[in-house]
């Protein structure tokens, strides 16, 4: 034996515990009246130090989730705790304490009673147990300490023997590698003589000849039944909830898999806001994600916890920079290249991660074949019997029975599968239950240890005592309206008050809160927190945008002025949009053909600098110096070795990295930059960049999808068909303002109905009738579109002529080659004009080519900029051709001019009309998107629900 | 040798290129008191049957790049253009100011084509505007010849400063 000394002998408080550390082992010291006592000093149900805890009667309750312990056996009194603590033996010598870690405490506590052949209801032919979680567990233990000595049999469809499944979303969502917690280890079931039946289904069960069919063949007869069969996670209905990195809890595998995404992840979106999607929200967040968590509800918990509860819960969540939003409808999840998007209700929150929290359903499928009675759970008496004879379940398939209340409820708890699982286990055994203890029920969120004793009812009152809000200390206890008794306890991180709750839980009549100091909260509601926005414009926070913006009842049939009027809707798609998730166009890579050949352009309105490095790659950097802002590229295009901002020196290479830093190390040692300066993390702001057949596009988003996905197929096989493989060769630009919000231009090129109406040059000289093949095509998500005419040879039937009033006969052209077109295209389209969301036009009008770039300035104007081409191989001729059919488009183009005045029109319309709609009816039979007939509207309203959704208006 | 008195003599290189600046001056004025009334089909008898006329930017002009707002390569063009605008385009009505200043001539080839660039601005006034626009500056890079209707644009080249069209440029310049 080692004696090792611990501590003196008065360090140790009278009646009170000292934690103390020996050869590295935790050990925790008591001093009960003459007597010194020593354990282990880390409870064995969760990571806590008993020093820290409650010493009373000979017991110590460890300080985190109220387990007790008796000090002088170490054994286990209660729940949480499955586990006795292990003691050490201890000696006092001359005012010095020693103990001997190789030796248990003198031989102490109760023997097991003796195993007997006691007549009972399981005798006449063993017991067999389906479903090996935590009920099962408990029953089994409870059998065999109520001496039951017949056969067991658990039968488990997980591979594992049961375990606890609180860690699931705690310590085992930590990245530290924790563990599961068995409450039945193997060598438990071997000590135990349970026969374990893991990784097997039961397939049926015969309640009439007793016998359970394992989907493995085998048959097993039983004297007593036990359905502790848990439930599984409920999986939301919507589309996308199959997809890789949704994720559900409920087993040890889904823990490991949400364990391993938390590593690859930086943000999250939890759905769900009841405890599982708090308790996720908690470990992503101390993880360093960032998270999102959508209920469905107005508050979270609301069919738990009164409202006022629950805001507690949210506040404490929110305090911990958790995105919380209420009333939030899931209607999809969605692949948005190598993330996820989900679509709550009109807008899209993306992560790279969806945990879905919300809710277990009862697995009672063979209670119902057996004939028990269910009612959204098995139903049990106090002893855990079902309605049919020999058949008892527990935990969380079965219901909670209240001795005095018709309420049925499931408790999804450790505590509950514990106490039922231990109630139907001596019942089996034939000993009448012992008393229950008030449902118990704890959860770790935020670094807080928030217990719950009794049961909480969501129509509640709620009293607050101690600390406000949810803060260490806060005690919050709810109140039967009718009968004023206390119903439950909420404390956070403050076990004393949940001991000193069992006493006043069962106190009869009415529960008298001024004693308690407690005070009775208003019943506040979500509604009413935004009410209280609305009526104060200068509310902090301010009143949130979509209580500002909302859209009109009509739905995409209409589409209200402040989308291209307001300063704020224009700032929200800068963020969202043109720097949100797109692909932006900035260049065609015959502007920049060689090593330090740039252009300045833009992405949105933020002004870039399209490069080319030495080694021939293209690099899109912000034009805006990295020291004081300033827009240090000043020519339109140009070659350089380098870059270099006029105000003071500082040089950036053609990808954009700092280069040079004059005086960075100061004057005679004075001045200068800090030590800690590195020119690497002060470098132009760099954008994702990406080509395709000499197009040049970029992102501020690191993790964009390839161009192609982004496109989709059907447009880019538009796209492929106009830059057909050729090289693009420059012949000029064209750049003009234009008095209109952004969004009209790709309305324009969406809204084939206006071609033939506006533009009466295209049918006056033939080019375009309501007769000719069309197509006005939107890809799935309604942001791209192609519209597509083939010319028509046919002259203009008699029936289109009148319906176009500009048609006249007899208008001929002086030099008609303008309307020559010269198949060069593998296209059934003579022409197409693609929008390519955000801010790209590409213009195949017969033969003349080019890119529009669309720069927004403001919600009420933007920067055009046309970019024209021909391919290399153009003959002169064909040069000159592009050139002469030119005339129809830009901003003096006998089509260009018009589009540009009829913005111009549209946007003056919006100036002095409030709170007015555009009407956006045609074309009823297509609800959004592709349309084969050119009087449609249906492509604008699908741009405007990829809109909304990307706006979250 | 005498000369008949009725036969004005002029042998001053000097006097031949006042009457030559005050010619095209003449023909600029016209010009610009056509497109100022918006006479489309006037201005396009400005020009001889092979006339270019493009309208085109600094940018691409100072580049090489051929693009222009507006490219006639021939007279017939130049009607097409004007016919269009008059009979099928629509835009604002508006108000134009066409003025041309800074006249420089240079020499007359052996083949009677006449080099010349001159400085324009054109204002603009929408109806519901107080100011008048400042709607394009350029520079004219001019070739005339001499027709039996007196002096034509064998070639107008306007290149506008004022990278940024405001809008549209629906009348030419």
């Amino acid at each position: 034996m080692a004696w090792q000394r611990a501590a003196s002998l008065e360090s140790i408080p009278e009646n009170g515990v000292l934690g103390v550390e020996i050869a590295g082992t935790p050990v925790a010291l008591y001093r009960l009246k003459d007597e010194v006592y020593a354990t282990h000093g880390v409870c064995t149900h969760a990571l806590a130090l008993l020093a820290e805890g409650f010493v009373e009667d000979g017991k110590i309750e460890c300080p985190l989730h109220q387990g007790v312990f008796d000090i002088r056996s170490g054994k286990a009194l209660c729940a949480p705790l499955t586990r006795d603590l292990q003691t050490f033996a201890v000696k006092v010598e001359g005012g010095e304490v020693f103990v001997a870690l190789d030796q248990s405490a003198h031989e102490a506590g109760e023997k097991r009673p003796e195993e007997s052949t006691l007549e009972n209801a399981a005798a006449t032919g063993g017991v067999v147990v389906i479903g090996a979680g935590q009920a099962a567990a408990a029953a089994i233990i409870a059998m065999r300490e109520a001496g039951f000595g017949g056969t067991i049999d658990l039968i488990g469809d997980e591979p594992h023997p049961p375990y606890e499944r609180p860690p699931l979303s705690k310590e085992m969502l930590s990245g530290q590698g924790g563990g599961p917690l068995y409450r039945l280890t193997e060598e438990d079931a071997t000590r135990q003589k349970v026969k374990l039946h893991l990784g097997i289904r039961a397939a049926a069960v015969d309640s009439a000849a007793q016998t359970v069919r394992l989907d493995d063949g085998t048959t097993l007869s039983y004297g007593a039944l036990l359905l502790t069969t848990g439930g599984r996670a409920r999986r939301l209905t919507v589309p996308g909830t199959d997809l890789p990195n949704v994720l559900h809890l409920r087993t040890i595998e889904d823990a490991a898999a949400i364990d391993r995404a938390f590593g690859n992840a930086s943000d999250v979106c939890i759905i769900g806001g009841g405890f599982i999607g708090l308790e996720l929200a908690s470990a992503a967040s101390a993880r360093g994600l960032a998270v999102t968590l959508l209920e469905r509800e107005a508050e979270i918990m609301s069919r738990l916890l009164p409202a006022s509860l629950g805001r507690v819960f949210r506040k404490l969540a929110q305090q911990h920079q958790v995105d919380l939003r209420l009333n939030a409808d899931v209607r999809a999840i969605v692949e948005r290249g190598r993330r996820l998007g989900i679509d709550a209700g009109g807008e899209i929150i993306e992560a790279d991660l969806v945990l879905v929290g919300i809710g277990l359903e009862p697995e009672l499928d063979l209670a119902q074949t057996a004939g028990c009675q269910c009612a959204g759970g098995i139903v049990v008496d106090a002893d855990g019997r079902t309605s049919v004879p020999r058949i008892w379940a527990a935990g969380d398939c079965a219901l909670h029975h209240i001795e005095s209340g018709n309420r049925a409820l499931r408790l999804e708890s450790w505590h509950n599968a514990e106490e039922q699982g231990d109630a139907a286990g001596r019942s089996i055994a034939g000993v009448t239950a012992t008393a229950r203890k008030a449902p118990w029920f704890w959860t770790d969120q935020f670094s807080l240890n928030i217990q719950m004793l009794g049961l909480v009812g969501a129509g509640d009152l709620v009293a607050h005592s101690g600390v406000p809000g949810a803060a260490p200390g806060a005690v919050y206890r709810t109140i039967d309206r009718n009968s004023g008794r206390l119903t439950g306890v909420v404390a956070f991180s403050k076990t004393k008050a949940i001991r000193e709750a069992r006493a006043e839980l069962e106190k009869e009549g009415p529960f008298d809160l001024a004693a308690a100091g407690a005070q009775l909260l208003n019943a506040i509601s979500a509604s009413e927190e935004i009410n209280l926005e609305v009526g104060d414009m200068n509310a902090n926070p301010p009143l949130s945008i979509t209580t500002r913006y909302v859209w009109p009842k009509e739905g995409l049939r209409r589409i209200p002025d402040w989308v291209y009027t307001d300063q704020t809707i224009y700032e929200r798609e800068i963020e969202r949009i043109f720097q949100g998730r797109t692909w932006n166009y900035v260049a065609l890579e015959c502007e920049v053909p060689n090593p330090g050949d740039y252009i300045r352009s833009n992405v949105g309105p933020t002004p870039v600098v399209v490069s080319r490095a030495e080694d021939g790659t293209i690099h899109v950097f912000e034009n805006r110096c990295a020291h004081r802002a300033a827009e240090f590229c000043r020519e339109l295009s140009g070659n350089a070795k380098e870059f270099v901002c006029p105000y003071h020196q500082w040089s950036y290479d053609l990808k954009g990295n700092l280069a040079g830093v004059p005086f960075r190390r100061g004057v005679d040692g004075k001045g200068g930059m800090p030590k800690d300066f590195h020119n690497a993390d002060h470098g132009l702001r760099r954008l994702n960049v990406t080509t395709h057949r000499g197009v040049v596009f970029a992102s501020y988003r690191p993790d964009m999808e390839t161009l192609q996905e982004y496109l989709g197929p059907e447009i880019l096989a538009e796209f492929e068909a106009t830059f057909d493989g050729r090289k693009p060769r420059l012949l000029g630009h064209y750049r003009h303002t234009l008095p209109g919000n952004w969004k009209l231009y790709h309305e324009n090129l969406k809204d084939p109905y206006h071609a033939t109406l506006l533009h009466t040059f295209l049918v006056s000289f033939g080019l375009l009738v309501a007769g000719n093949k069309s197509l006005m095509l939107a890809d799935p998500t309604g942001r791209h579109g192609v519209m597509a005419s083939a010319k028509s040879d046919k002259s203009v039937s008699s029936e289109s002529k009148n319906e176009m009033r500009a048609y006249r006969e007899g208008m001929e052209l002086a030099d008609p080659r303008l309307m020559n077109f010269i198949e060069e295209f593998d296209s059934p389209w003579s022409v197409t004009m693609a929008t390519i969301w955000p801010n790209l036009i590409i213009q195949r009008e017969m033969n003349t080519l080019g890119v529009r770039q669309i720069v927004p300035t403001g919600p009420h104007e933007f920067i055009m900029k046309w970019t024209m081409f021909g391919f290399e191989g153009d003959d002169e001729e064909m040069t000159r051709h592009r050139l002469r059919q030119g005339n129809l488009m830009g901003p003096a183009g006998f089509l260009g001019l018009e589009d540009n005045e009829a913005i111009k029109f549209v946007q003056d319309g919006m100036q002095h009309v409030p709170n007015g709609n555009h009407l956006v009816e045609l074309d009823p039979a297509v609800a959004m998107g592709t349309s084969d007939t050119l009087i449609s509207e249906a492509a604008i309203r699908g741009m405007y629900q990829h809109w909304r959704q990307e706006m979250g208006l | 040798m005498t000369r008949p008195l009725s036969t004005p003599v002029v042998a001053d290189a000097r006097l031949e290129a006042v009457l030559l600046r005050h010619e095209i001056e003449t023909f600029n004025t016209a010009y610009a008191v056509t497109l100022d009334e918006q006479r489309l089909m006037d201005w396009v008898e400005l020009f001889t049957d092979d006339a270019l006329y493009v309208v085109l930017s600094r940018e691409n002009f100072d580049r090489g790049l051929p693009v222009g707002l507006i490219y006639c390569e021939n007279k017939g063009m130049i009607r097409d253009r004007a016919f269009a605008l008059r009979e099928t385009a629509m835009f604002a009505p508006r108000y134009l100011r066409h003025m041309i200043a800074n006249l420089s001539v240079f020499e007359e080839a052996s083949d009677g084509t006449i080099t010349a660039r001159a400085n324009y601005v054109v204002l603009q006034v929408l109806f519901d505007r107080p100011d008048a626009t400042l709607h394009q500056v350029g520079t004219y890079y001019d070739k005339f010849r001499r027709t039996a209707d007196g002096l034509r644009l064998a070639e107008r080249r306007c290149v506008y400063d004022n990278l940024l069209v405001p809008n549209a440029l629906c009348i030419p310049v």
